[in-house]
């Protein structure tokens, strides 16, 4: 039944053959793994990665600098 | 823990930041020139170096490669370096990039308005340049990766991702599509011809955006964001499926700038599916920026940096938005060739590349400078007169658009077309030619702006050539088991991650281009298509010179709008030798896929000289030298060997005489059908070789087949 949606929402956006289904089924594949790989991460992983931008190393901080009205 | 003491590179970046300023607004200056001339064709000054068929591939590569490149060169030698904790790999590969740089776009300023193109759009450069883009782009990927190596934080974040992303991609895209057989020191021709050449080059072009345009900026996007929010990025695990689905997706995209052309309708079929899912890892990532401010908005209303950067992300959103929708295939059958995709690109353009741009440069400036920016006020103007340029510049050629498309479209009640005239359908959207200039003049008068802020703002400071930063060398850990070790493995491996990325970016340039050249029914074979003349060879060059293909196609879409108003729609076959394909992707003027025949020579003669004593009110330029500078005769020789080693059947020892004298019959025999018009010329000019050309066009389907090459 699921073949069958799919075969014919592909059939429906325009003459889609074996190049489209083989398209499709490729980067459906790789966008499920990507999910499952993505949502395995540990929280504290994700903390310190996002994090990586705000530590620059410097010695002297340019927090300081100011673009805004103060 | 062994701390290490090491200096990261300003005078790099402080370098990379002028050359944006000083491009941006000299590449915005010849967008304006080339924007007025669409309402006043005499503003070239008739002068054929800055007319617009010359200028509007200047402007393009200006804005993309100089400005937008630059930007994104100075942006990634600033964070690579914060990110990975250590200097540059190699100070001299940064200033031979940065030099290298400059020099390329200088030849591309020199080159392009002494019409010195391959006409392919956004790799118009001719082949010494396109080696040199290769040895310049390599030494950026040497400094890029030689610098991750020796990198003290172990993890790559998700902005370093994009940098590699970019960096490999446009590698493999500008190789692929600069395959060239040279006819000279200036001269080439594609390797590909029509249909495959269409193929590779909007593979190309629209990648062009996507691994040029984009991906770079989304990695800057995700390192300046939180810096200047003073906040993680919101989500992590939406960085990481945004990367990958978009780096994936993207691709497959190329061919929804050919739909309903002579492109296999499957190609056409997946271009645009792929084009539709790519909605969602681009609003993953925009939603991903803008939800990083969550509770930080009050910043926004003070901080100019902010307020760009809203507005980039936010154009961003709208622009991936409407790509995909602009690539269904009937809402493209309307706006194809039309000033709607210019609103597209000019939402990208200005909003995405532009403010961010702008945005990176006032955050960047003070602190190279350690003083705070000069004006805030001036910035602020200058937000809101980019704001006001952009709009006044997107909302006229919206409307111009979509009413182009109507009225091409427009049948009366006896089935006749309502506007047969395409004079009549530019000349109902001049008065959004003019409002457009003046959204650009606009934008251009808040680049100044800027420009004089930094200058205060660094006139006021003291450089800072050289930042100490501190950190712990890399000390090689365990890798961490369990179930996120892959990923944590793929982030500290920079080689494995960079082969996953490849892969993922060639399976879909793989899917499409392989079959196209492989098999054979994709371009069905028409016997009566035969090699253009050497005349004809002669003034196609003279074309694709003059950047005709910026206001002509040359590939009539099989809708009875378009058959009535062109003639028959255009076939695969019928391009089997157009080395470099010319269909154009704009209409500023008709089709000319089957303009031969259509009207007598002297017609084309007086039209060329001065195109409103045929079509009063006509927006083209005058093209007045072609009457009296004369054709390159010597040159054929080679731009015939050059045709044959790339497929063209002339026959071995043609070029040593009897195409000569096939040239000087044909143009002889133009001279006497000018004559016949009351019209004087001289039969070694180059209007002659362009008449020959353009009454060649399209009729090959007419006449019998041919047998004998070159005949």
């Amino acid at each position: 039944m699921i073949y069958n949606i799919v075969h014919s929402i592909l059939r429906e956006a325009g003459n889609i053959n074996g190049y489209g289904l083989f398209s499709f089924i490729l980067f459906f594949g790789f966008f499920i793994g990507v999910l499952v790989w993505a949502f395995a991460l540990k929280k504290n992983h994700l903390n310190h990665m996002s994090d990586l931008p705000l530590d620059g190393g410097e010695k002297n901080s340019t927090d300081t600098i100011k673009s805004e009205k103060l | 823990m062994n701390v290490e003491t090491f200096k990261y590179d300003n005078r790099i970046v402080r370098a990379f930041g002028i050359a944006t300023i000083v491009w941006g607004i000299v590449g915005m200056l010849v967008g304006l020139l080339a924007a007025v001339q669409l309402f006043f064709p005499d503003a070239n000054l008739n002068f054929q170096f800055i007319t617009f068929g010359r200028i509007r591939p200047l402007h393009t590569n200006a804005v993309i490669f100089a400005f937008v490149g630059n930007g994104m060169f100075m942006g990634v030698y600033y964070s690579l370096q914060r990110l990975c904790k250590a200097r540059m790999f190699s100070d001299w590969l940064s200033w031979f990039n940065f030099w290298g740089w400059q020099t390329i776009i200088v030849a591309a300023a020199v080159t392009l308005p002494l019409g010195l193109t391959t006409s392919k759009e956004y790799a118009e450069l001719e082949w010494p340049i396109k080696i040199a883009i290769t040895i310049v782009w390599v030494a950026f990927a040497v400094n890029l990766f030689g610098t991750i190596v020796k990198r003290r934080e172990k993890h790559m974040y998700v902005a370093i991702w994009f940098y590699i992303a970019t960096v490999i991609t446009v590698a493999v895209l500008h190789i692929t599509n600069s395959m060239t057989m040279p006819a000279g020191l200036f001269k080439s021709y594609s390797m590909y011809a029509g249909v495959q050449d269409a193929l590779v080059q909007w593979w190309y072009g629209h990648n062009a955006v996507a691994f040029f345009l984009t991906t770079p900026y989304l990695g800057l996007m995700y390192y300046f964001l939180p810096k200047v929010a003073n906040r993680p990025v919101f989500s992590y695990r939406l960085s990481i499926i945004h990367f990958w689905a978009l780096v994936f997706l993207y691709i497959w995209a190329g061919p929804h700038h050919l739909l309903y052309s002579a492109l296999p309708d499957w190609a056409q079929s997946l271009g645009m599916v792929f084009s539709l899912m790519l909605i969602a890892p681009s609003w993953g990532g925009m939603l991903n920026g803008l939800l990083t401010l969550r509770g930080a908005w009050d910043k926004v209303r003070q901080d100019p940096v902010l307020k760009f950067m809203v507005v980039a992300i936010t154009a961003y959103g709208m622009s991936t938005l409407e790509g995909p929708l602009l690539s269904i295939k009937t809402v493209n059958s309307l706006s194809h060739y039309t000033d709607w995709t210019i609103a597209h690109v000019h939402v990208g353009a200005m909003g995405w590349n532009g403010f961010l741009t702008f945005s990176m440069l006032y955050y960047l400036f003070p602190r190279l400078y350690r003083t705070n920016l000069w004006s805030t006020k001036l910035a602020n103007y200058h937000f809101w007169i980019g704001l006001l340029g952009m709009m006044f510049y997107c909302v006229p050629i919206y409307i111009a658009g979509v009413t182009e498309g109507l009225m091409w479209k427009q049948f009366n009640h006896d089935g006749f077309l309502q506007y047969p005239n395409f004079l009549e359908t530019i000349l109902q959207v001049v008065p959004m030619f003019r409002l457009r200039a003046i959204g650009g003049t606009l934008y251009l008068v808040g680049a100044f702006m800027m420009a004089y802020n930094l200058y205060r703002t660094a006139k006021a400071g003291q450089f800072e050539p050289d930042t100490e930063a501190q950190a712990a060398a890399l000390e090689k850990a365990p890798v961490a088991a369990g179930k996120s070790a892959f990923h944590r493995m793929l982030e500290g491996k920079p080689l494995f991650f960079t082969v996953l990325a490849t892969v993922a970016i060639l399976v879909g340039g793989l899917v499409e281009i392989v079959p196209m050249f492989l098999v054979q029914q994709n371009v069905p074979t028409i016997a009566s298509v035969h090699p253009y003349s050497p005349l004809e060879v002669l003034g196609r060059d003279i074309y694709i010179r003059e950047g005709c293909l910026g206001c002509h196609s040359q590939m009539i879409r099989p809708f009875r709008s378009e058959t009535e108003r062109y003639g028959e729609y255009s076939k695969a076959g019928e391009y089997v030798y157009d080395h470099p394909f010319l269909w154009g992707s704009e209409r500023k003027g008709p089709d000319l896929a089957r303009e031969g025949g259509k009207y007598p020579d002297a017609w084309h003669f007086n039209h060329m000289d001065d195109p409103r004593s045929t079509s009063p009110g006509s927006i083209m330029p005058r093209y007045s030298w072609l009457l009296t500078q004369k054709i390159e005769v010597d040159t054929l020789p080679s731009h015939l060997i050059a045709l044959r080693r790339i497929g063209v059947p002339y026959p071995v020892g043609y070029e040593n005489g009897p195409a000569q004298k096939d040239l000087q019959a044909q143009a002889d025999k133009i001279v006497a059908n000018l004559k016949l018009g009351s019209v004087k010329a001289d039969s070694d000019k180059e209007i002659i070789a362009l008449i020959a050309y353009l009454q060649r066009l399209g009729t090959d389907i007419k006449s019998a087949p041919v047998t004998t090459a070159a005949k």
